[in-house]
């Protein structure tokens, strides 16, 4: 067994090691930024739920942005369907 | 001594029908005789600086008299603007199929409570910078109180939002850091020397949260900025124009009190229409009596503001002419 291959074995270790701990932090952080993303959008769409947006015309300039993770978003906050009139992503 | 024609930007306020257009005017032909370059704005949707002129001005920069340029600002045009540009954008990313259903969201978008307010402060701010770079003294005659009042304290609410959507944002990109940290490297440096390590602070954070951060962060300085120069009294007067009348002194008691809630540098206020002593006849004298006490209550109330009195004039004023006499009538009385 050359050294090199040692070399690769063990980082392949480390790696496990590593993935095997991380693990519940990961899911943890990436919950945390699901949410601060949830609200970003919600701060965003605020409007069409009922809340006044004193920067509705800046920020529809991000909806375009936004589109994409739109469709999960709605779903996440409890509706089915895109309330958007101009966005039909379901 | 120094003038208030010394300012970079004067901002001229008050109810609707107390000449604010005239003093505004008035007091552009006043800074052009100091060898002032004046750029006189009006905001008011319903503009009547060009009556005032004698001239069509409109959404362009318009030569009026030597060294005085008027700018009527049109706020649908930048609504118009502003939302084909975003319907572009969408159109990018839906079927075909939607696009009348895009069309008619930017419709109703048109309509809705606080567009046009919202693209007339960005022109402000746009016009700000431009009054600043290339002329010595911006003058903006202002839409009737409420309006101005309003137009005033939406810089800081709209950056307090814009501050709170970029704080959400840049915890979800923090987050994300972490994350990717937390994240083994799988498959990008294990086994592969070639991947370069540097690229990796940057791999993580993709181009949407940029352009979405970018998008705040502009606005947000923007506003900031027209925000500072507003409250700089350095740079910045308002003056607010009423006439000795019930109504018009109800209305500035409130603004005082907002503007200087607000930390907007109130400089004066100009009485306009003020009955001459010598006004002869029965009923001038009634109005005059009823005058005393409106502007006994105008001291009174603003005891603590710089006053110019205008005392009402015979005939209308209108053109240059007018208009040059109506300056002589502000320097008169101190401006």
């Amino acid at each position: 067994m050359k050294l090199s291959d040692l070399k690769a074995l063990f980082d392949r270790a480390d790696h496990c090691a590593e993935e095997f701990y991380n693990a519940p932090y990961r899911a943890a952080i990436a919950r945390a930024r699901r949410e601060q993303d949830d609200l970003f959008m919600l701060l965003v769409f605020s409007e069409m739920m009922g809340v006044p947006n004193p920067v509705s015309y800046y920020t529809l300039e991000l909806q375009p942005i936004l589109l994409e993770r739109f469709h999960d978003w709605h779903q996440r906050m409890g509706m089915e369907h895109s309330p958007l009139d101009h966005i039909k992503c379901c | 001594m120094s003038h208030l024609t010394d300012k970079r930007i004067l901002l001229v306020g008050g109810k609707g029908g107390v000449g604010k257009t005239t003093v505004s005017s008035a007091l552009a032909l006043l800074a052009a005789r100091r060898g002032k370059k004046v750029l006189l704005v009006s905001t008011d949707p319903a503009h009547s600086l060009a009556d005032a002129f004698g001239c069509r001005i409109g959404d362009n920069i318009t030569r009026l008299i030597d060294n005085i340029d008027g700018l009527e600002l049109d706020p649908d045009r930048e609504v118009d603007q502003h939302l084909e540009r975003v319907s572009a954008q969408l159109k990018r990313f839906t079927r075909p199929e939607m696009y009348g259903a895009i069309e008619k969201q930017m419709r109703l978008t048109r309509q809705s409570p606080g567009a046009q307010e919202a693209a007339m402060l960005e022109r402000i701010a746009n016009t700000l910078t431009l009054g600043l770079k290339e002329y010595d003294l911006t003058i903006f005659d202002t839409a009737p109180t409420g309006h101005t009042l309003h137009l005033l304290s939406l810089p800081e609410a709209i950056a307090a939002w814009t501050q709170g959507l970029r704080n959400a944002n840049q915890r979800s990109e923090k987050l994300a850091e972490v994350l990717e940290h937390l994240t083994p490297k799988a498959g990008r440096d294990i086994d592969n020397p070639l991947s370069d390590p540097k690229e990796h602070a940057t791999a993580g954070m993709d181009a949407r949260t940029k352009a979405i951060a970018e998008t705040l962060l502009t606005r947000q300085r923007l506003l900031q900025r027209t925000r500072e120069l507003f409250q700089d009294s350095e740079q910045t007067a308002l003056l607010f124009v009423l006439t000795p009348e019930k109504l018009p002194i109800l209305e500035t008691i409130r603004a005082v009190k907002a503007l200087r809630q607000e930390k907007l540098p109130l400089t004066g206020l100009v009485v306009n229409r003020i009955l001459p002593e010598d006004a002869g006849c029965d009923f001038l004298a009634q109005r005059r009596r009823q005058e005393k006490i409106h502007l006994q209550q105008i001291d009174q109330e603003f005891a603590d503001l710089p006053r110019y009195p205008i005392p009402l004039q015979a005939t209308d004023i209108q053109g240059i002419e007018g208009l040059n006499s109506m300056a002589d009538l502000l320097k008169n009385a101190g401006l």
